[in-house]
């Protein structure tokens, strides 16, 4: 009990352990809800739904109206819990900084390439992320909802964007490694 | 309501496996493209092992319907894919 314990505890733990979990969740996700796990998708629905309170006509379209139509879905609340999740994870293995100095940009490996400013990380991130959720838009899912929760099904759909993803990844990364790649 | 509480304690596990395998580090998603950390690589072929097969044999019993399967055009997953790749290598989420 007192190994499982300390287990919990760890920081970082086999990639194979945290993976049968995550396993595990898709499979009741699916066989209690009848659901897939995701994020982007609940990232849609509710820029719609606030989309459609601010700009009704902008957002009056074939998109918003059937193929991500706004509203309290399922995968939002999945969302609230994955936060949830992640923060209880730190606080397990005591990497929950609050307010710490350092702790807005803590990743040495990033401040090595990029520099020390943590404002960059913070614009570059922002602007990546809305690289990523167009893409996962185009793409009709992430990394969750579409190459983990499709893969589990055999969709084919996941595994052409499995193959993009590291594609570009490995393109990208050489680009703004060079010589440290 | 008793589907919003399924999705809220699902979401937990979800978040805390990701956490805890490290996938809410930068350096570990960008080392898998520099081929110098496969975590994410392990993480998810894991959780794809451990479900395929929970899954079809569920819906061979007959206890499970699939749902929806993601749609496949291959133009859109492939373009998707990759611009997910460029921003994925950018922030490291």
């Amino acid at each position: 009990m007192k190994n499982i314990i300390n287990y919990i505890k760890k920081e970082q733990w086999s990639p194979y352990i945290a993976g049968i979990l995550l396993g595990i969740v898709g499979v009741l996700g699916v066989w209690m809800s009848d659901s897939l796990l995701g994020a982007s998708g609940a990232f849609e629905t509710m820029a719609g739904l606030f989309g459609q309170a601010v700009a009704p006509a902008l957002f009056d379209n074939v998109y918003f109206n059937y193929i991500m139509p706004p509203g309290l879905t399922w995968g939002m609340v999945l969302l609230l819990g994955t936060f949830f999740g992640g923060l209880i994870g730190a606080a397990t293995s005591k990497t929950l900084w609050w307010g710490k100095k350092g702790a807005a940009n803590p990743d040495k490996q990033w401040k090595r390439i990029f520099g020390p400013q943590t404002w960059k990380r913070w614009v570059i991130a922002f602007l990546g992320a809305i690289v990523v959720e167009y893409a996962a838009g185009i793409a009709g899912g992430c990394t969750s909802g579409l190459a983990i929760s499709g893969g589990m099904l055999l969709a084919p759909a996941a595994f052409i964007f499995i193959a993009g993803m590291f594609a570009a990844g490995i393109v990208t990364t050489l680009i703004i490694y060079r010589k440290h790649y | 309501m008793t589907e919003y509480i399924i999705a809220l304690i699902l979401g937990v596990f979800f978040g805390f496996s990701l956490n805890k395998a490290g996938l809410t580090k930068y350096r570990v998603i960008v080392n898998a493209f520099r081929f110098t950390d496969m975590t994410v690589l392990k993480f998810m072929l894991t959780a794809l092992i451990v479900a395929m097969p929970s899954l079809y044999t569920l819906r061979a019993l007959g206890m499970i319907t699939f749902p929806n399967v993601p749609a496949t055009y291959i133009a859109g997953n492939l373009i998707g894919g990759l611009i997910f790749g460029v921003g994925m290598a950018i922030t490291g989420f």
